[in-house]
C-alpha cells in the first residue's frame, strides 16, 4: 500500500515539480523496490527526451497541405484549398457574375447604334406617320406597350436575383432612385 | 560560417503572430516545424500513415483558415495539438460510421493503435515501446516529453482533467518501465508490480 502511495508521489513530483512528502521519502529510502522506481522515472524521463529527434526522423516526408507545391497533394485537398478556404465568397462571386451578365446580355443588343439606313426608314416613318396623326397614336401607344412589357421582363428578372442575393448573402440591397419612365 | 535563415531562429508564437498579420512564409515555417510532430503524434490512434498525413494536412489548413483567431498568449503547441486532436475524433467517428456500414464479411478491422508496431525490426526504442502502451498513454507521454507541455496543457489538449492527465502520465510510466525492464530499472518487478504485469497491466 505504501508502494502505491510513494509511486504516486514520485510521480506527482515529476509532473508538478512538489518534493515528496517526508512520509515517502522515507518510504523511497527504505525501499529498494520504490527507489528502483524513482531513478527509474528520472531516467525514463530523460531517455524519452533524448530519443525524442530519432523518434521523429522515422516519420516519413509528405506534404504539409500549404507550404509544398499544391501539385503534391491529393486531388482531395487541392479542392480543398481552392474552394474550402473560403465558400461563401466563392459562391457569391459566381452568382454576381451570372447575374451581371443576364443584365448585359438584354441591356446592350438595345443601346447599340443605329445604322444610317435605319436613320433613313425612321424618318420616311415619323413622315408617314406625322401625316396620319391617327395612325401616329396607334403606332406609338403599340411601341410603348412593347418596351413596357420589355422593361417589366428586365425588372421582374432583376428583382429576382435581388432577392436570390439578399438571401443568400444576408444583405439588403435598396435601389437609389425611382426608375425613370421610358 | 554560412548565414542562417532569420526566420528559423523566431520563436513558435512570433511565427504565428507574424502568419496572422498576414505573412505565408512564417506560416509555412510553422508547418514545416510541426508536421512530423503532429504525424508521430496522430499515426497510432488513427492506426495508418495515410490517415495520419491526412489529419495532419487537414490540421494545417484548419489552423490556416482561422489564424485570426489565435491568442498569442498562449502557446501555439497548444492551440495546434488541440485543433488536430479534434479532427482526430471527428475522423475516428465518420469512420466508425463508415465501418459499421460496412458488412462484417468485409473483413476490415477497428485500427489498432500499436499496428506497426510488430514489424518495426529493432522495436528496441522507448517510443517504439511507448507506442505499444496504447494510442491514449502514447499521446500522453508524447505530449509531456516531446512537446514538454505542463499538465494544464495536456488537459486542455485532451479536453479532460489535470488529474486525469497525471493519473494517465503515472499508468504510462509504470506499464513503460515495466515493459522496458532493466534499461531503465527494475521497479516493476516488485510483488504489487509483478501482481499487475500478470493481471494484463
Amino acid at each position: 500500500m505504501l508502494c502505491t502511495i510513494s509511486r504516486w508521489m514520485i510521480s506527482r513530483a515529476e509532473d508538478t515539480g512538489k518534493k515528496l512528502p517526508r512520509f515517502a521519502e522515507r518510504h523511497v529510502r527504505r525501499c529498494g523496490a520504490c527507489s528502483d522506481y524513482a531513478r527509474s522515472t528520472a531516467s525514463l524521463s530523460s531517455r524519452l527526451r533524448a530519443e525524442r529527434s530519432g523518434w521523429l526522423a522515422q516519420a516519413p516526408e509528405f506534404p504539409s497541405g500549404l507550404g509544398a507545391g499544391r501539385e503534391q497533394l491529393p486531388a482531395k485537398t487541392r479542392a480543398r484549398l481552392l474552394f474550402g478556404l473560403r465558400p461563401l465568397p466563392v459562391a457569391a462571386s459566381v452568382i454576381v457574375l451570372i447575374a451581371a451578365g443576364f443584365v448585359l446580355l438584354r441591356v446592350i443588343p438595345r443601346d447599340s447604334a443605329p445604322s444610317a439606313e435605319d436613320r433613313i426608314a425612321a424618318r420616311a416613318a415619323i413622315r408617314t406617320l406625322a401625316s396620319a396623326p391617327e395612325e401616329l397614336r396607334g403606332v406609338m401607344g403599340a411601341a410603348e406597350s412593347s418596351l413596357n412589357r420589355e422593361r417589366q421582363v428586365l425588372e421582374r428578372s432583376l428583382a429576382s436575383a435581388v432577392d436570390y442575393l439578399q438571401a443568400r448573402l444576408n444583405i439588403k440591397i435598396e435601389r437609389k432612385e425611382t426608375p425613370k419612365t421610358l | 560560417m554560412a548565414a542562417t535563415d532569420p526566420i528559423a531562429e523566431k520563436t513558435d508564437e512570433e511565427l504565428a503572430r507574424e502568419a496572422r498579420a498576414g505573412s505565408r512564409r512564417s506560416f509555412e515555417e510553422l508547418a514545416g516545424r510541426y508536421k512530423r510532430r503532429l504525424f508521430v503524434y496522430l499515426r497510432p490512434r488513427l492506426g495508418s500513415d495515410e490517415d495520419a498525413e491526412d489529419i495532419v494536412q487537414d490540421t494545417f489548413l484548419k489552423i490556416y483558415r482561422s489564424i485570426d483567431r489565435y491568442d498569442p498568449a498562449y502557446r501555439f503547441s497548444t492551440w495546434l495539438y488541440t485543433s488536430a486532436n479534434r479532427l482526430a475524433i471527428d475522423s475516428f467517428r465518420k469512420n466508425a460510421v463508415a465501418r459499421d456500414k460496412i458488412p462484417a464479411s468485409s473483413g476490415r478491422d477497428v485500427p489498432d493503435p500499436a499496428a506497426g508496431c510488430e514489424d518495426e525490426a529493432g522495436a528496441t526504442g522507448v517510443w517504439d515501446t511507448a507506442r505499444t502502451l496504447g494510442a491514449v498513454r502514447y499521446r500522453v507521454l508524447w505530449l509531456r516529453y516531446g512537446e514538454d507541455m505542463t499538465i494544464e496543457e495536456i488537459a486542455a489538449v485532451l479536453g479532460r482533467s489535470r488529474l486525469a492527465v497525471r493519473v494517465l502520465l503515472h499508468r504510462a510510466r509504470r506499464s513503460l518501465v515495466g515493459r522496458l525492464g532493466p534499461e531503465v530499472g527494475l521497479a516493476a518487478r516488485t510483488r504489487t508490480g509483478v501482481a499487475r504485469q500478470a493481471a494484463g497491466d
